[in-house]
């Protein structure tokens, strides 16, 4: 269960999901920064694919976050493409999904949770904010209580879940088949789970963040 | 050494029963996945929504396979492993 320990700096030991945020963080950073360099008013090139797929994503979000979007689009954006990149990077021998690790998701879902309820107490005080949790009566604080724990706890463990069950599946098929047959399930635990729960996690957070702010 | 024997079998019977709750939501998300199949055929116009509601709902009913896998894995990794170490330890 626990990762293995890659290397140390000073006497902080770096664990394999730290080092492998960092290649993610400087992979996503390196390439907006180079899809990015030269924006021009009349999009030309590749500007056009990323000026889709970001009017897609703000369509996608735009419905579930409602008119908080603007505040909330870069970071439903940047979660999203950082956990599909964690996702899919397990496909490449040797590499190493920062999402196969519980502290990686709970973070984020941790995250979320606490941004969203900042914005909730933002938007409607924090009379009405403390209010919240005693609708419809006094006698649903425990179960309220409950479904607030239950709702981060829950949205971390489905991605780790997935991701870690599929690493395992793979991993025990590569014990009985090491060539050829462990390539179609990697595709597909790899790229095609690794998308689809990239959507649930992403989708969750806004409807998450919504709920919060109504 | 028999009652490390008798543990190690139970938590291993108890990880398939509790595996058992995968099945059970897959049959969920099948219905789910038809009914947005017979939605999509009455109404194509509105695929995009029906999708996303779709993918939502299945992952919100998957919690409860997801809370068993948990526990089958901290059963088997936190468990079971040390149980058989001392297993073998006494062997």
């Amino acid at each position: 269960m626990e990762p293995s320990i890659l290397f140390h700096i000073g006497s902080f030991p770096v664990y394999q999901p730290v080092f492998w945020t960092w290649v993610i963080m400087a992979f996503l950073a390196i390439s907006s920064f180079i899809l990015t360099r030269n924006l021009q008013k009349t999009p030309k090139g590749v500007q056009h694919f990323l000026e889709v797929g970001i009017e897609w994503v703000e369509t996608l979000i735009a419905h579930d976050v409602g008119p908080a979007r603007k505040i909330f689009v870069p970071l439903i954006l940047m979660t999203a493409l950082y956990v599909g990149v964690a996702n899919m990077i397990g496909v490449i021998p040797g590499a190493y999904s920062p999402t196969e690790d519980l502290t990686t998701t709970l973070t984020l879902s941790l995250m979320i949770y606490v941004l969203g309820h900042i914005a909730g107490i933002a938007k409607k005080g924090f009379g009405k904010w403390l209010k919240g949790f005693i609708e419809p009566t006094f006698l649903m604080l425990p179960l309220n209580l409950a479904g607030e724990v239950s709702e981060f706890v829950s949205h971390s463990f489905r991605l780790y879940g997935n991701i870690f069950g599929g690493g395992i599946l793979l991993g025990i098929l590569y014990m009985m088949a090491p060539y050829v047959l462990p390539v179609p399930l990697m595709a597909w635990f790899g790229i095609i789970m690794g998308i689809i729960q990239t959507a649930v996690f992403t989708l969750l957070a806004s409807i998450y963040i919504q709920n919060k702010l109504t | 050494m028999l009652e490390i024997a008798i543990m190690v079998a139970a938590i291993a019977i108890g990880s398939g029963i509790a595996l058992v709750s995968g099945g059970l939501v897959g049959i969920g998300e099948g219905f789910v996945a038809g009914k947005a199949v017979e939605a999509m055929a009455r109404q194509p116009e509105m695929e995009d929504s029906i999708r996303t509601t779709m993918l939502v709902g299945q992952a919100v009913s998957e919690s409860g396979a997801i809370y068993s896998l948990a526990v089958v894995l901290l059963l088997i990794f936190t468990v079971l492993q040390p149980l058989v170490a001392r297993f073998l330890e006494l062997l």
